[in-house]
């Protein structure tokens, strides 16, 4: 996950690599994403969400579709 | 007080504090040493604890490369807490740097594009001063395929 000057530097750099978009979001979802899946992490008590709850975070945040999909079906 | 918990939580732990505190990963036996452990056991916890993506180990080592979201090895993304510098894995993991610690901190990393030095500053656990957008490359479900290129 990489931090961009603008969604305009993230096309030139992908077009340079010939690689496709993946998913751009505010820094601000990242911050909240940050915030859910770190704030606990030196809890001896932390686990690891599973992909349901791992999904139900993204989409919590507004992170949908396939692209932010964990589970199979 | 983490004589109640499980040994992997121990291990894990001490890595994350030993990281913190000294700015490097502990090594296998500093850990053996610490917890007053066999080093063989403390290796098979690591090992465990990769497996379960609760920290990476260096590829084919006992070694730990992260303990997300903190790096072990110095990386593009800087987290400037105070005096103190750690790095993150990526742009999530830098802020997770923040949120984990719930510090007031610095985030320096360059745009990939044009090298240009962008900022993220949290106080207060909030936002206060953001540059850029941030870019996923990988859809989630393979992002533990090759934990180093998200």
């Amino acid at each position: 996950m990489l931090l961009f000057r603008s969604e305009e530097h993230v096309a030139r750099w992908l077009e340079q690599r010939q690689m496709k978009p993946g998913s751009i979001f505010t820094v601000d979802q990242g911050w909240s994403m940050a915030r859910i899946w770190y704030g606990d992490r030196l809890s001896p008590e932390y686990r690891r969400p599973s992909a349901a709850e791992a999904e139900a975070i993204f989409a919590k945040l507004g992170l949908g579709g396939d692209f932010w999909k964990l589970s199979a079906d | 007080m983490l004589d109640d918990f499980d040994f992997d939580t121990r291990v894990r732990l001490h890595v994350y504090y030993h990281l913190l505190g000294s700015g490097r990963a502990p090594s296998p036996a500093e850990t053996a040493s610490a917890l007053g452990t066999p080093v063989q056991q403390v290796e098979a916890a690591l090992g465990r604890l990769h497996d379960a993506h609760l920290l990476v180990l260096a590829p084919g080592t006992s070694d730990v490369w992260m303990a997300n979201p903190l790096s072990a090895i110095p990386t593009a993304f800087e987290v400037d807490v105070g005096e103190r510098t750690w790095y993150g894995n990526c742009i999530w993991d830098a802020m997770g740097v923040a949120a984990m610690l719930g510090v007031n901190a610095t985030i320096r990393t360059p745009c990939p594009d044009c090298q240009e030095r962008l900022l993220v500053r949290v106080e207060s656990q909030s936002l206060v001063s953001a540059d850029g957008v941030i870019h996923f490359a990988v859809p989630a479900r393979q992002w533990w395929y090759d934990i180093g290129y998200t």
